[in-house]
């Protein structure tokens, strides 16, 4: 049994076909989306604006205008820290994000030369009553709107208004309530109040880890790669049948019982898809920078289920009578292709049609393999229970007894009507 | 050569006296309404080289899938050495070899590492293996090969592994299905040797082949079968003083007449006559004195005679006479 192993362990590693499916498939096809998905991500986060601050007399008059502009450029955390304590921090501007980034001039005109020059985005200027007005340039404005650009300056720009517009209107209720009460900064529920409103906009996580739109595809990779893995276990029970190939005849009427054959060689492929799988894990981890909720141990038994789940997929596959090897093999590919596109990895109208059928049709995905190793990896992501990984793993689990029983039933006969 | 074969016949005589290696009695194999073993009987004795001859579809590899137990039958007793043959006789098994028709190695493990494995599934120790799979690697002559994956080896070498593979284990019972199939004169010639060297060692052997030359030269007896049925068995010799063909007789003439052929097709002891403008070929039945009367009407038609050739009847001839001329599948 032993040697049956080694043996099957080795026919799989040196298998150049299968090996191009498992290993170097999904990862071309995850850099690929990585080259196609990556500037998506970028273009979905902040980076700083490069603006001209006008320091003349209504800006030096405007309370508070130098503290914000330092603590949005990221310059002076130690301040912003002073603020927090306070209770009135930076409109809950992560320190660590750098929104803009400063030139101070004296006057708009010099302002409006940095931006002919093209050195800077636009410009901040405060009016009498201190309120702060951004000014772009037309280049920034043509850029943010073009959907094709890299860095995500329209996410900045927007943040921008955000916090300036909180900025003016916190301003103004500031010097409207010590217009009617001078004593007012003295009382706690006066700097209650301020904190409250600043804190109008708030964002929260509901997810166990930062969502990332793209990492659906991932896993929908991971699902497809996976169920392509069951060519390991076709192979392994075609060499194993006297009725399917000539090996089979020559390992029929060895000594070693056929059970013992199979078990030896399913475990073979099950620790060569767990390998492969795992390669792919790691790349689309760590290269592609996938994450999994931070829970890669887990991952890692999502890929010993999963790859379980395909070896008994491909045991009841490769036990079908009457169909050669070639065939099997082209069933498994049409098979890992086809339910692929129900578990949303050809792009967003897939990932429209995954989400619809497990709205209308919850039993279709459960009976989906692809979706359900999906769902392994999704689960991990976005839920902080452990609970619908479990609940996944128990669907894969069962899955597999039934390929396995049928695959069981398909191979329990000892002598054969034809060979 | 004659010696050799009547020290083989008296050790065959020997081995008769104990169970036979294989016995095959009433077995019926039917596929659908087709009768594939039509109550065939078969008995191969311990230490012979055993011909299993019959045209396609006569029943030959159903009759051995069967006795490996291989294929269900309908009816019929399967004994090897003397004891019931099932899917879980591992005793059995592991003293039976087979080398199938087609190679059956694996195409991603070396030559050595394809004999280790299929003789593991005999041998289970390693150290105990280790010899066993050298001798099998100098038995077949791939001393030079033994890192050479199969798609890197020639035709005749792919048999050899095929073979090795299937006697690395020191078999008591070999099954050989047709295994000189496409391979050169060379090939063919080193691997009946070695078949005989494993009888010589001790092995029992079942040899299956549309080669009639090649069984009537390593086969102790010879079983033909046809439709499923078991049709005659014997020796070569004694298969061919069944049959009714006697010698076959080709004489080179340029000026054979047409009144003179139809003279020759006249004789008594001529089957089949037939004249290509320059030889004429004759199939006569058995008689002494054949050759003399077909001179006897040349030279009466007053034909020239040029060369003459005179062949006893071959094992082809008995198999042609017994099987039908019939193109079959």
């Amino acid at each position: 049994m032993w040697s049956t192993f080694i043996v099957t362990l080795k026919t799989n590693l040196r298998d150049k076909s299968a090996l191009f499916w498992l290993i170097v498939f999904p990862i071309a096809l995850a850099t690929m989306f990585n080259g196609v998905f990556g500037n998506l991500d970028q273009a979905m986060s902040i980076t700083p604006v490069s603006v001209a601050v006008v320091k003349d007399t209504n800006w030096t008059n405007a309370i508070g205008a130098d503290t914000l502009i330092t603590a949005l450029s990221g310059k002076n955390s130690d301040s912003a820290k002073t603020q927090e304590g306070t209770g009135s921090n930076a409109m809950d501007i992560d320190p660590g994000v750098t929104l803009l980034d400063t030139t101070k001039v004296d006057s708009t005109s010099q302002a409006r030369e940095l931006l002919s020059q093209g050195k800077a985005d636009g410009y901040l200027k405060a009016d009498g009553d201190g309120r702060i007005a951004l000014t772009l340039s037309d280049d920034a404005v043509t850029e943010a709107n073009n959907g094709t650009q890299e860095a995500g300056l329209d996410i900045s720009l927007s943040a921008l208004d955000n916090v300036l517009d909180q900025y003016n209107r916190t301003s103004a209720n500031v010097k409207s309530v010590l217009k009617d009460n001078p004593t007012a900064p003295a009382t706690r529920t006066f700097w209650n109040g301020i904190n409250a409103s600043m804190s109008a906009t708030k964002e929260v996580t509901l997810t166990n880890f930062k969502p990332s739109v793209m990492a659906r595809y991932y896993y929908a990779l991971m699902g497809m790669a996976c169920l392509v893995a069951m060519s390991y276990m076709i192979h392994t029970v075609t060499t194993a049948q006297a009725n399917l190939s000539a090996l089979g005849i020559r390992r029929t009427v060895a000594p070693l019982g056929r059970a013992k054959q199979l078990v030896a060689g399913f475990l073979a492929g099950w620790l060569c898809s767990c390998a492969c799988l795992l390669v792919a894990l790691a790349y689309i981890r760590y290269v592609c920078g996938i994450e999994v909720g931070g829970r890669e141990p887990a991952a890692v038994l999502a890929v010993i289920v999963a790859s379980f789940m395909t070896c008994a997929f491909g045991t009841m596959i490769g036990a079908i009578p009457k169909l050669t090897t070639g065939v099997k093999q082209g069933m498994s590919t049409a098979i890992a292709c086809s339910l692929s596109l129900f578990s949303g990895l050809y792009g967003g109208f897939a990932m429209e049609l995954s989400d619809l059928i497990s709205r209308k049709a919850p039993l279709l995905a459960a009976i989906n393999p692809a979706q359900q190793v999906t769902n392994l990896f999704y689960s991990l992501m976005y839920y902080d229970s452990y609970q619908p990984f479990v609940r996944t793993c128990a669907i894969l689990l069962t899955m597999s007894a039934v390929f396995l029983a049928a695959g069981v039933i398909m191979l329990r006969r000892q002598r054969y009507e034809h060979l | 050569m004659a010696s050799e074969t009547n020290a083989n016949a008296q050790t065959i005589q020997a081995a008769q006296t104990t169970v036979p290696a294989v016995h095959v009695s009433q077995l019926v194999k039917r596929y659908g309404d087709m009768v594939a073993l039509d109550y065939f009987d078969l008995d191969v004795q311990q230490g012979e080289i055993f011909g299993l001859l019959g045209p396609n579809g006569s029943g030959k590899t159903t009759a051995i899938n069967c006795i490996l137990a291989l294929l269900t039958y309908d009816k019929g007793t399967i004994r090897v050495f003397g004891e019931p043959m099932t899917p879980t006789s591992y005793a059995l098994k592991r003293r039976i070899g087979i080398v199938p028709q087609n190679v059956a190695v694996f195409n991603e493990l070396t030559v050595t590492e394809n004999i280790d494995y299929f003789c593991s599934l005999y041998v289970p120790k390693k150290a105990d293996r280790a010899p066993l799979v050298e001798e099998a690697i100098e038995f077949a002559g791939l001393q030079d090969f033994r890192k050479f994956r199969p798609g890197k080896l020639s035709g005749g070498l792919l048999r050899r592994l095929n073979i090795a593979c299937g006697i690395a284990h020191k078999p008591d019972l070999i099954f050989f299905d047709e295994p000189t199939v496409a391979v050169d004169p060379q090939s063919r010639n080193a691997i009946l040797e070695g078949i005989q060297k494993l009888n010589k060692a001790g092995a029992t052997v079942i040899y299956t082949s549309h080669y009639m030359e090649e069984v009537e030269q390593i086969c102790d007896r010879i079983l033909i079968m046809d439709h499923g049925r078991h049709l005659a068995l014997g020796t070569a010799d004694e298969l061919k003083a069944m049959i009714d063909t006697g010698e076959r007789i080709t004489i080179e003439t340029l000026d054979l007449t047409d009144e003179t052929l139809a003279a020759v097709r006249a004789l008594a002891f001529v089957i089949e006559a037939s004249y290509d403008g320059r030889e004429l070929d004759v199939r006569c039945r058995r008689g002494e004195h054949n050759l003399v009367d077909l001179i006897g009407v040349l030279r009466t038609s007053g034909a020239n005679i040029g060369h003459l050739t005179s062949r006893p009847p071959s094992l082809n001839d008995v198999f042609l006479e017994l099987t039908g001329k019939a193109l079959r599948d």
